[in-house]
């Protein structure tokens, strides 16, 4: 029973030695392949693997469809591990198979980040999910954005608010961390040019057990509206019943966060009559119903923005590769530049030349619960 | 006024909170002169028994917080025989760093049964709180005071009235000593892990309902608590429950008025203060070694 | 096992040692040449990632064998220290259009700088505070990193960092990353053997005996702090080179327990195990990929390797193959010969060595010590008795300065110790043994007596090493085991420590040798040596204060005797005197 040294020795070289006898053997064959990062371990591995399936579902449709240039589509999936030098290491070890035609990358802006100087150096198209905006104005020609990025959100928010709720007075509270940053300065700005600079604009810490001196700061503002970009949901949750119990009870308008299922469990009726910025709303066009039932049938899960970017990010890629007839980098990417009016799961596709597909945001609002599709509003500049 | 009186009582709540699993802190450092890092997984882990049995399951609210308390005491022993026994005659580098092994192992066995994402769990009473003036007092922060000063009497009554708490006292004392009067020291310790772990353990039931229950949940308040050990004073219980409200309040009030995003900070910067100038902490240790 | 040695004649003189540059000359060969592979070698890009991690990764590991493996502090902030030189060269590459060699000295620096402050705050307390405050420290910086936007650019990182031009492609940076892993495993590998890795060790084994033999344990350990943060900030510079994207979530408190768990996997005690530690922590994530797919399993079984290597490999996997391979290698070199022992204690103040006057300790209400005075004649043995309790050994403790005086004044050879720190006294000329024996049990013998011989103000040592090994050899051979002086502390019998121990004290060279119970736990053998071993001594003119409780020891080796009893002195005089005195027969009668 006792365990000696010798034995364990024994297990650790054992333990060292196992991964050698599974290394795996890639097929090669006449296909045209498309890598993707996606983070398989992790915490966001949940959330990973609706991606995958997302991609998996586009894959299968443009296979259906033909393929790309009359071959077979397939997807090499890397794990991203869900952390800056997981996305660095996965993203090398796919561009160093030259046949890969084009990328997915990650939904998070960090990573996206972190792995921009290599994809500058290997110079092939990356479809990205981060909505920070400076991913596409950073001199990068190669990242491809499939979602609205936060300077639209937060010009959403503060349009709906402004205009259609017609409150002035605003409270602005964003996450510290990348996401939250970027958010905040982009609602802050668009607020400013609607002539209604915020009246607070409060960071706060990931992962902060109270929010009491938050929810005062608020109060004593005197807004009567909030816009929020919360990270962690057990932090929109704490906030959110904090919020209502110190009797603040003014309209909210908050990034996608707020619409998350976790979040709606987590607060429950402290979230009610929110209003939400969302990139995928169900119902918010035919597209989107259409791979809302295509994905519901297949993963019997709702829908949501983790599965339709990369839904998107391939069912185009594989039209601009076809529409330019060449898997030349160069050549995709002025295909994908000159794709327009594009109906995707997200919305309707128009290409600008940062890389940018979408310019526009769903706003949902809580009713009871459920989450309700309000209106699209969509910039053109 | 309204303003620091609501924010008073915010910062006791979670103050609370600190104290609690602080005295888990400073009971295994008695005895064992040991700090164990997994301190703040326990808290996570009896959430999760209360989510296993009271949520899924959907068993009676108390009788699954007798199970879940069960399972603490359970856990206790593992631990003691699994990480701490093994290494008592080592220093205590080897166990600091054992015990780090084992928060890593049990936060992370946790994330892979339950995912990463965060669960709800009911509080003791149906009612959220009640507004008493111009301060809204949440019902769960109140039972949470209520217990952290329960559990003061508690542990006075214990280790000085009882025969049980007087070994044990005799245990932390003097180990040499106390096996001399006859005293088991080996059970005296199991003894202390396994109240550590419940104590633990109901820290963690008991704010389960106010932060949710998450795989984080435990290792943050345990880095606070552990901070509030120091300032009251190292291996005492009374420095831990001091230490611990004094470092909820001062969070409180330092995001309030001084910055939201750094209130993190404002635990660490008192504690290397105190490290600085007051290294004894508010109710003093002995640091000296002897000869 | 150590049979053989015992009879076996001490060899032939022992070759003077060749140049350390010569006979290291296989290391440097061996390293040019994973330089020159890592310049040749064609990588794809993900074998060059990890390889470049793995090096940057391990010199930070490096920093934590000295703290850790050499000095027996710990250290859960190397993230962030590591982040300091990353952000350094991030920041300062980018924002501030500084040269790349620049940001790295200044991440060094900074560095360097925030580990001497953490250590000079808290290494005093050490054990847990130090635990809960490297926490704390990695926590704040992780703040500052994420909510200082202005400085940091906050959580986005920083892009598009730039590296020197000499090494712009990849494949010349990591032979330039592997030479400076080479250059900083070299450098921490002989640091063992320098008069500060030795400190280290010492303080690490035993810290009272490390401050009673001069050390000075606080200054000591600042040291090796400081070390291992500008290890760590080399490495992120380096780090950060190599990415060229730097963000606060690579440095936070998960990062340092990687480099915690690095350092023990391999060997926290060298950094041959340190190198091999971070290769396998970077390697097996990338093999156990499948494990992954399920968040939290694979670092739920990391965390169980944590406990299953400190339970079952305290010393890493190189620890346990070194381990391994001392047994099966037949035995350590065989020591080299010396002279015969030199005792020249130093005669600077006058007829006394020792004056003590009024010494008083007090414990909150307990008077253990009160108002004592005690003389010790120059070249004498004195003894100090008393029953059980009397406050001998506290008094002891106060004279070594291990305890403050409450009040009193302590004079050693003219020079006024009461307020010293333990190291000084020592440097001042003071020696002393321990009741319980106060080795430092991972080192030889040799060792050991090295670091006594090292004590500062020793002036029977000439320079270099060898001049300290031939005065350490010399002790041993004083004490009779010259011959066994590379087996280490664990393979002698009790009393043989007890003769290192002494032996420890004499190499220094000291004024007054304190001799605290030294025939406690031997034979009458053994005693009847110990008592010839202090002839011997008191021959060569150095003053003994002993305590001791053996009566016939005392009063055959001692010429003068004080007696305490409850803390006060109740007689002091010649020997056969004091021993008949009335007061002090009733002491004895009285209570034992």
């Amino acid at each position: 029973m006792k365990l000696t040294r010798r034995d364990f020795a024994a297990g650790v070289v054992a333990g060292l030695a196992a991964p050698h006898i599974i290394t795996s053997a890639r097929a090669q064959g006449a296909t045209i392949k498309i890598g993707m990062c996606a983070p398989v371990t992790g915490p966001a591995a949940e959330s990973g693997r609706y991606a995958i399936q997302g991609a998996k579902l586009a894959l299968e449709a443009v296979n259906k469809a033909g393929g790309i240039l009359g071959k077979q589509a397939e997807l090499i999936i890397e794990d991203d591990q869900t952390t800056n030098p997981g996305i660095v290491l996965a993203f090398s070890k796919l561009a160093a198979q030259s046949d890969i035609v084009g990328f997915l990358g990650s939904i998070r802006s960090t990573q996206v980040h972190a792995m921009a100087p290599d994809v500058l150096k290997l110079g092939k198209p990356v479809m990205i999910g981060g909505t920070d905006p400076n991913l596409t104005h950073m001199g990068n020609q190669w990242l491809f954005r499939f979602r609205p990025n936060d300077s639209y959100s937060g010009r959403v928010i503060a349009e709906y608010g402004v205009n259609t709720l017609g409150k002035k007075k605003w409270a602005v509270l964003h996450s510290t961390d990348a996401f939250g940053t970027a958010g905040g300065k982009a609602l802050t700005a668009a607020l400013e040019k609607l002539g209604a600079p915020p009246l607070l604009d409060q960071g706060y810490a990931n992962q902060s057990q109270d929010f009491t001196p938050v929810v005062l700061a608020i109060k004593q503002s005197g807004a009567d509206i909030l816009g929020s970009y919360f990270t962690f949901e057990n932090d929109l949750g704490i906030f959110a019943r904090q919020l209502r119990q110190l009797g603040v009870n003014i309209p909210w308008v908050g990034s996608p966060s707020i619409v998350n299922i976790t979040a709606l469990k987590l607060a429950g009726p402290a979230l009610y009559n929110t209003y939400g910025v969302a990139d995928y709303a169900e119902d918010s066009s035919e597209a989107s119903k259409a791979f809302g039932k295509l994905y519901r049938d297949a993963v019997k899960v709702a829908p949501d923005n983790q599965s339709s970017w990369p839904y998107d990010a391939v069912t185009v890629l594989a039209a601009a590769i076809n529409k330019a007839g060449s898997t030349e980098p160069a050549k995709i990417r002025e295909a994908i530049l000159s794709i327009k009016k594009f109906p995707g799961a997200e919305g309707e596709y128009n290409f600008d030349q940062n890389g940018d597909g979408l310019h526009g945001y769903n706003i949902v609002k809580n009713d009871k619960g459920n989450i309700v599709f309000d209106k699209h509003i969509e910039f053109n500049d | 006024m309204d303003l620091v009186l609501q924010l008073l009582f915010t910062g006791i709540g979670i103050g609370a909170v600190y104290a609690l699993v602080a005295l888990g802190f400073v009971l295994i450092f008695r005895a064992t002169n040991v700090v164990n890092f997994a301190q703040g997984e326990f808290s996570m882990v009896a959430a999760y028994l209360m989510v296993v049995f009271a949520v899924d399951l959907g068993w009676p609210y108390w009788l699954s917080f007798l199970i879940a308390l069960g399972g603490m005491a359970l856990l206790g022993v593992i631990f003691n025989l699994g990480v701490y026994y093994p290494l008592r005659h080592r220093t205590f580098l080897p166990v600091i760093i054992a015990t780090i092994g084992a928060s890593i192992l049990l936060s992370n066995s946790v994330l892979a049964i339950y995912g990463p994402q965060p669960q709800v769990l009911q509080g003791w009473f149906d009612t959220p709180g009640i507004q008493l003036g111009p301060v809204y007092l949440d019902s769960q922060y109140l039972l949470i005071i209520a217990v952290t000063i329960a559990l003061v009497f508690f542990n006075y009554w214990f280790f000085e009235k009882t025969l049980l708490g007087k070994k044990l006292q005799a245990t932390s004392q003097d180990k040499e000593m106390a096996s001399l009067l006859g005293i088991s020291v080996s059970t005296m310790i199991m003894i202390t892990f396994i109240y550590s772990a419940v104590l633990g353990g109901l820290a963690g039931i008991l704010v389960a309902p106010v932060l949710f229950v998450s795989i984080q949940m435990g290792s943050t308040i345990a880095l606070k608590a552990f901070a509030a050990t120091i300032i009251g004073g190292f291996g005492d219980v009374a420095g831990a429950i001091i230490g611990g409200l004094a470092l909820g309040v001062i969070e409180t009030f330092g995001a309030a008025y001084i910055s939201v995003p750094y209130k993190d900070g404002f635990a660490f910067l008192v504690l290397v203060a105190f490290l600085i100038f007051r290294p004894q902490g508010i109710f003093g240790e002995r640091v000296a070694e002897k000869a | 096992m150590s049979a053989p040695s015992d009879n076996v004649p001490i060899p032939a003189p022992a070759v003077r040692s060749k140049p350390l540059v010569i006979r290291h000359l296989p290391y440097f060969i061996g390293a040019a040449i994973l330089v020159a592979l890592a310049a040749g070698l064609r990588f794809d890009g993900y074998i060059l990632n990890i390889l470049l991690q793995a090096t940057t990764f391990s010199i930070a590991v490096f920093g934590l064998s000295v703290v850790l493996g050499l000095c027996g502090q710990i250290n859960l902030a190397q993230a962030a220290f590591f982040g300091l030189g990353a952000y350094a060269v991030g920041i300062g590459t980018t924002d501030l259009h500084l040269s790349f060699w620049l940001c790295l000295v200044g991440g060094c620096a900074i560095a360097l700088l925030a580990g001497a402050f953490l250590g000079m705050s808290t290494l005093r307390l050490g054990g847990h505070y130090l635990a809960m405050v490297t926490i704390s420290f990695q926590q704040i910086v992780t703040l500052v990193m994420i909510n200082a936007i202005w400085l940091t650019r906050g959580p986005d990182g920083v892009p598009n960092i730039r590296r020197p031009e000499l090494f712009q492609t990849s494949q010349s940076y990591l032979a330039f990353c592997v030479a400076m892993l080479a250059i900083v495993g070299y450098l921490v590998w002989h640091l063992s053997d320098t008069k500060l890795g030795r400190a280290m060790r010492a303080v690490r084994d035993n810290e009272l005996a490390a401050g009673v033999n001069g050390i000075d344990v606080f200054r000591t350990k600042i040291y090796a702090f400081a070390l291992c943060a500008l290890l760590g900030g080399l490495a992120g510079g380096l780090f950060a080179g190599g990415f060229a994207y730097v963000s606060p979530d690579q440095f936070s408190f998960a990062e340092s327990i990687v480099f915690l768990t690095m350092s023990l996997l391999g060997g926290v005690a060298s950094p041959i195990g340190s190198a091999i530690g971070t290769g396998l922590l970077i390697l097996i994530p990338e093999w156990l990929r499948f494990l992954k797919s399920v968040p939290g399993l694979y670092l739920a079984i990391y965390g169980l390797f944590v406990i299953l290597i400190i339970r079952f490999m305290p010393d890493g996997i190189w620890g346990f193959v070194a381990d391994a391979f001392n047994r099966w290698r037949a035995h350590t070199k065989a020591p080299p010969v010396a002279a015969a022992l030199q005792l020249k204690p130093a005669t600077v103040g006058g007829e006394y060595v020792l004056e003590v006057t009024g010494l008083s300790k007090h414990f909150g209400g307990l008077k253990a010590v009160d108002g004592v005075d005690i003389a010790v004649r120059r070249g004498g043995v004195h003894a100090l008795i008393g029953p059980n309790g009397s406050g001998k050994t506290t008094t002891l403790n106060v004279l070594s300065g291990l305890y403050e005086a409450t009040s009193g004044k302590i004079v050693l050879d003219g020079t006024d110790i009461t307020h010293m720190p333990p190291h000084q006294r020592t440097a001042a000329g003071l020696g002393r043994t321990f009741q319980n024996i106060r080795l430092f049990r991972s080192m030889t013998a040799l060792e050991n007596v090295e670091i006594g011989a090292e004590r500062p103000g020793n002036t029977m040592i000439g320079k270099g090493e060898d001049a300290l090994t031939e005065r350490a050899m010399e002790a041993l051979n004083f004490v009779g085991l010259g011959n066994r002086a590379n087996e280490l502390i664990s393979s002698f019998s009790y009393g043989h420590q007890r003769l290192i121990e002494i032996a420890r004290a004499l190499a220094a060279n000291p004024t007054l040798l304190l001799l605290d119970e030294p025939a406690a736990g031997l034979n009458s053998t053994e005693k009847l040596e110990l008592h010839e071993l202090l002839k011997r001594i008191a021959a060569q003119g150095l003053t003994i204060l002993i305590i001791d409780h053996d009566m016939t020891l005392v009063s055959e080796a001692a010429q003068h005797i004080t007696v305490l009893n409850f803390g006060r002195r109740i007689a002091d005089g010649e020997s056969m005197a004091v021993l008949r005195h009335p007061d002090v027969v009733s002491a004895y009668l009285g209570s034992e």
